[in-house]
């Protein structure tokens, strides 16, 4: 079987194997082994933490080339909201938009006004859905697979709607092929992404068989050709405006901003993204109705592939949103009508995709347990990471699970160096 | 080895502090981590992870101190709860869905709807609880393997 993808490439020449990495992981899918560090594709939820960490960028995302665009006719650049605000406070979405036609792409489209639309439909379908409560979020893939994977039973509260993103694009292929006389497959629509969740999310999708994206480039990478573009005084020819409701989906928090249901909650970042999640497990928060959870502390503006500092960047946003002024909502009746249609419907059902048990059955499985318990107690327990296994739990199931040998750990090579010099030194 | 003969697999016993909100859901998130690294089904997981949070909640609120045992058995996985505390005086009373001796307190931490036991007893296939005022209460409860 072909290797699950996920968008995280271990440099192996610049990967020094200093388990920052590993120690980071929140699902535990990092091992240093011989000095570099792998990644457990299977475990892998696409966070970013470890390329956040990494300090000599070892770590990167897999993001799409430039020669990737020359397979198509015509080429489309989705960009994230988070884009918009990484210009200073001065610039326009409108203005961003522009300078992405000037550097390579056909066309653009902003997809603030589709999140608006789908805060629309995440209200209508919560007043018409029976739980179980509370529903929680899919606007961060990483939430998605970490749900897949660590909290399987959690699948049913997962709101099944689209993203914006999958959604824009498959309006604009429709539409573009049509208007221009265009196969379908002539025209390549990218991501312009904060994130490296969202990169996998079209190579491997969720609740879809094929994502509607063709690929996706890093803020970080296109930043520089944009601020060049935007010094030159490149000006919008357009007027035209994104929705200030829909783009305060970039931040934390923005996503309930604009629904009229207000017994919600924002959960940022993995640490208190799992601690929440242990409690909705245990039956807690029951009486909530929507959870909007990111993987990242703020949000898409504090992805791993942006450049605008994170306070910045929420900054520079409200700035944009108090320029938009009041602004007409998107109509509610036409929102429940594209609802009935299903048009933000996922198309597949979201599987769980458990950690492998340790064992085939019960009894294998205690069995298997009982060795890890004894082997965890020849460790140290200082969860150094030397082994190249996040903590010295984690390496008492590698050994177990065949992954690796008890005596990688330092500290029980040198018992056994002890134990073996000893009885010399008494013979001398 | 003879089908259908109850066997004791694996066993591990935690401590819970009486008051100690700050840990609350720590024990039950522990023994949800052992029942997944043990292949048991997650609906039967999720199941005993809501009694378990519960007990463990009734024990932070009412109690001193209690000893959570895991039993995990060729037939079922059972819970025991065993306090030092309070008691129950009327467990017919306690049991009843919205009887709560909650304080302000508790209730403005979300807590003390009086629904603990009921809801214990609603997530597992066999209950049973024993109490003595001024001694403590012990809770055993448990989830059927299929």
């Amino acid at each position: 079987m072909l290797a699950r993808p996920h968008s995280v490439m271990i440099d192996g020449g610049a990967c020094i194997g200093c388990v920052d990495c590993a120690k980071v992981c929140p699902t535990r899918a990092i091992r240093v082994r011989s000095s570099k560090a792998s990644v457990n594709p299977d475990l892998c939820i696409d966070c970013g933490s470890c390329i956040r960490v990494c300090r000599l960028r070892a770590a990167n995302a897999v993001t799409s080339s430039p020669e990737d665009l020359a397979r198509f006719r015509h080429t489309v650049a989705l960009p994230s909201l988070t884009l918009y605000a990484q210009f200073g406070r001065d610039v326009d979405p409108a203005q961003v938009n522009h300078a992405l036609t000037q550097i390579g792409f056909d066309t653009t489209y902003d997809i603030s006004w589709m999140c608006e639309m789908l805060a629309g439909a995440t209200d209508a379908y919560l007043s018409e859905c029976n739980g179980p409560w509370p529903k929680i979020s899919v606007t961060c893939p990483s939430i998605v697979r970490l749900i897949q994977i660590r909290y399987p039973d959690l699948i049913d509260h997962l709101v099944p709607i689209e993203s914006a993103r999958e959604l824009a694009a498959k309006l604009l292929r429709k539409k573009l092929s049509a208007e221009r006389g265009l196969r379908p497959e002539d025209v390549g629509v990218f991501f312009i992404t904060p994130c490296s969740a969202i990169i996998n999310s079209i190579r491997d999708p969720v609740g879809l068989d094929q994502s509607y994206l063709d690929g996706a480039f890093a803020i970080r990478d296109v930043y520089p050709m944009i601020l060049r573009t935007l010094k030159d005084g490149a000006t919008s020819e357009t007027s035209e405006s994104v929705s200030r409701r829909g783009i305060l989906w970039a931040m934390a928090g923005g996503e309930i901003a604009g629904m009229r249901n207000r017994n919600t909650i924002t959960v940022r970042g993995v640490t208190d993204v799992l601690h929440v999640f242990d409690h909705i497990e245990a039956g807690d928060l029951q009486a909530v109705d929507f959870i909007e959870a990111y993987i990242c502390p703020d949000g898409c503006v504090s992805g791993q592939l942006v450049v605008e500092e994170r306070y910045a960047a929420q900054r520079n946003l409200q700035e944009i949103v108090k320029r938009l002024g009041a602004q007409p909502e998107v109509s509610e009746e036409k929102v429940r009508s594209l609802l009935r249609d299903h048009f933000f419907q996922i198309e597949e059902q979201i599987v769980a995709r458990p950690v492998k048990p340790l064992g085939r059955d019960l009894r294998e499985s205690v069995a298997r347990k009982r060795e890890i318990d004894a082997i965890l107690a020849r460790l140290p327990h200082k969860d150094c990471a030397a082994c190249g296994a996040p903590d010295c739990a984690t390496h008492a199931e590698d050994v177990v699970r065949g992954d690796a040998t008890v005596d990688e750990c330092v500290f029980v090579r040198l018992d056994q160096l002890q134990a073996r010099t000893a009885p010399e030194e008494g013979t001398s | 080895m003879t089908a259908g003969v109850d066997e004791l697999l694996y066993t591990e016993s935690f401590t819970i502090h009486g008051n100690d909100y700050d840990r609350g859901g720590e024990v039950s998130a522990r023994v949800k981590s052992i029942l997944k690294e043990l292949g048991i089904d997650p609906l039967l997981i999720r199941r005993l992870s809501i009694a378990n949070f519960e007990a463990e909640m009734n024990v932070i609120m009412y109690a001193q101190e209690a000893t959570l045992v895991l039993e995990v058995r060729t037939d079922a996985v059972c819970i025991t709860v065993a306090d030092r505390g309070q008691g129950i005086p009327d467990i017919e009373l306690a049991m009843q869905p919205g009887y709560s001796t909650a304080t302000p307190e508790m209730r403005a931490r979300g807590f003390g709807a009086g629904l603990g036991l009921p809801n214990i007893k609603k997530n597992s296939d066999r209950f049973s609880i024993e109490s003595k005022p001024g001694a403590g209460t012990t809770l055993r409860y448990a989830v059927v393997l299929s």
